[in-house]
């Protein structure tokens, strides 16, 4: 009985703190020994393959029908699970009291943000890399009925991939970091929708109603505009636009910052607010 | 060893511990009482560091507990039943929570089997009863097999094994040299397990005694039961010393204000006979409740009477 409880201080080598990838080891266990990842990741990987099969079949009718151009319209509908995951993650731990048990672990705090933002991002790579798998075998049915081959490789279709992929780690990061410093499951979630759906769709709204096509000018001149600028530079803006290839030009109303661009500024809104949720846990309470 | 100095934590307007002093030492089981709302749930947040103090101190082995390079080695803590994911299993709870501190398997086993968890290793904690909570707690601030405990409530919701089980141990915990701080609102509960007792109400402190101190120090404040021959002539005698007499039935008094010995001795001084003497039993609740009773007036008082 007593062998089991040596006396205090003696396994001295074994006696070193929370190092970070200590934190990282243990945010992972915690992550992945959770039902709500693998069913939102599952989820997401489901609906960007279904998604975007059901798109590329109601395209391929077209005369001018190219299978890749399908290639992102899963994703459109399958972020949601991308943002839940990241909700879930962040938020569930303050929601059932665990943080308690985790801040009392590590009372420095901020490295368990950053080992969650860290497995939170490989787990969502690993459903990214899956969702646009699925999203190819999407396209592959009617491009095959269409006799089209799909050559992956062409053009700026990695270029797409990638820019795919990194719109969902990037989106459940967000989800994450709002969730984190919410600290609620619902309001979080509330918000996220807001800001990466609702939002873009809000500012497409803002901006003046498009002057008719000019049958004259074949290439219109861009006009920038409030609404659209606000757009690009919203999370969900700048995210949608990391699904785009770079040739398909700027967002309506929008300056033409490109995929890469839009990733650069949906990374920058992620970093905040997870600096934010860090100096949130640095400076406040954990009740 | 937990030194608390002067410590006050404000919630807005609300002041939940009001300069609080109190050492909690190696060996020792210290009994934290208080009723609900007392502040001692603020306390230990404060102590392990999830709560900042508004002002004052705290110290775990003499350092902030921020500053503790091993945490989870330096002090085990269990706040609260639920504190962990009701989604995640018991083992995946306590197996994160020792990857903090590079802790094995081995341990995380070890402490299962020592809480009587084996069984429901695999189970998610949201399925789990308050008393496996209770346990589940009490595992993960056994896993880094620290010198100092802090418990919350730890008998909350257990059966009477349980309970037994939670005595057993801290009694163990305290005679390995370690320190235990266990909170409890109830005071028979730590009459059983506890060396001191440090009472606090509204947040301040009220006592930091051995519990017989405690019970002492109110039986002093007690009233003493004498029949005698003669109960007017001692009463008299009693009310001329200044103590506070009520005659009741068969000739008995009860005495206010004096000791045993002193009503024997004022007996004697007056000739009266004493047939029957004793010290009312205080209970160890009703030594608490006396401790604490002007705690409780005053919060019913000030609810009412708004803010202060």
């Amino acid at each position: 009985m007593s062998a089991a409880v040596a006396a205090p201080g003696v396994r001295s080598d074994a006696r070193r703190g929370p190092t970070f990838p200590r934190v990282v080891a243990s945010e992972w266990t915690k992550l992945v020994s959770l039902r709500a990842p693998w069913w939102t990741g599952g989820v997401t990987v489901v609906v960007a393959g279904v998604i975007t099969y059901l798109s590329a079949q109601a395209s391929s009718v077209d005369l001018g029908f190219d299978p890749v151009d399908s290639l992102g319209t899963g994703l459109a509908l399958a972020q949601v699970g991308a943002l839940v995951l990241g909700v879930l993650a962040g938020a569930g731990e303050f929601r059932t009291g665990a943080a308690r048990t985790t801040f009392t672990a590590v009372p420095r705090r901020w490295p368990v943000v950053a080992a969650q933002a860290l497995v939170t991002a490989a787990f969502a790579a690993v459903v990214a890399v899956l969702s646009v798998a699925a999203s190819v075998v999407g396209i592959l049915p009617p491009a095959a009925r269409r006799g089209i081959e799909v050559d992956l490789w062409a053009g700026e279709t990695p270029g797409v991939m990638l820019g795919m992929g990194l719109f969902v780690v990037g989106l459940t990061l967000l989800g994450l970091a709002i969730g984190v410093l919410l600290r609620r499951t619902v309001p979080a979630m509330v918000t996220t929708l807001v800001v990466a759906l609702v939002l873009p769709v809000l500012l497409t709204m803002v901006g003046p109603p498009p002057l008719p096509a000019d049958p004259a000018v074949l290439e219109p001149v861009a006009q920038v505009t409030v609404g659209g600028t606000l757009m690009v530079l919203s999370p969900g803006g700048a995210a949608q636009l990391m699904t785009f290839p770079a040739s398909s030009g700027p967002m309506e109303g929008g300056p033409d910052i490109g995929p890469v661009g839009g990733g650069l500024v949906l990374a920058a809104w992620v970093l905040v607010l997870l600096v934010a949720a860090a100096l949130r846990l640095r400076l406040r309470d954990v009740r | 060893m937990i030194e608390v100095e002067a410590l006050t934590k404000r919630y807005g307007s609300t002041t939940a511990v009001d300069g609080l002093t109190f050492t909690a030492r190696p060996g020792t089981v210290t009994g934290f009482l208080g009723p609900n709302g007392a502040g001692k749930s603020t306390t230990m947040r404060v102590v392990v560091g999830l709560e900042r103090a508004t002002s004052g101190t705290s110290r775990v082995d003499g350092r902030r507990y921020a500053d503790l390079p091993a945490p989870l080695h330096a002090v085990g803590v269990m706040l609260d039943a639920r504190s962990a994911h009701p989604g995640r299993t018991a083992y995946k709870h306590l197996l994160s929570l020792a990857q903090t501190h590079g802790i094995g398997r081995a341990r995380v086993r070890e402490v299962l089997g020592q809480t009587g968890l084996e069984a429901v290793a695999r189970r998610r904690a949201g399925t789990f009863s308050l008393g496996m909570g209770q346990r589940l707690g009490i595992a993960g601030a056994l896993l880094g097999d620290p010198r100092t405990l802090v418990l919350d409530e730890p008998v909350n919701g257990l059966d009477p094994d349980g309970v037994l089980w939670v005595r057993r141990l801290v009694r163990e915990l305290a005679a390995e040299g370690r320190t235990v701080l266990l909170s409890s609102h109830l005071m028979h509960e730590l009459a059983l397990c506890a060396d001191r007792v440090v009472v606090i109400g509204r947040g301040r402190l009220l006592a930091d005694a051995s519990v017989q101190e405690v019970v002492d120090r109110s039986e002093r404040a007690g009233t003493v039961r004498v029949r005698t021959t003669d109960p007017e002539r001692l009463a008299r005698e009693l009310l001329a010393a200044g103590a506070e007499v009520t005659p009741q039935e068969g000739g008995a008094l009860h005495v206010r204000g004096a000791t045993v010995d002193d009503v024997g001795t004022a007996a004697q001084r007056c000739g009266a006979a004493v047939l029957e003497l004793a010290a009312e039993q205080v209970s160890l609740e009703d030594a608490y409740l006396q401790l604490t009773a002007d705690a409780v007036e005053y919060r019913a008082a000030g609810a009412s009477g708004g803010a202060r």
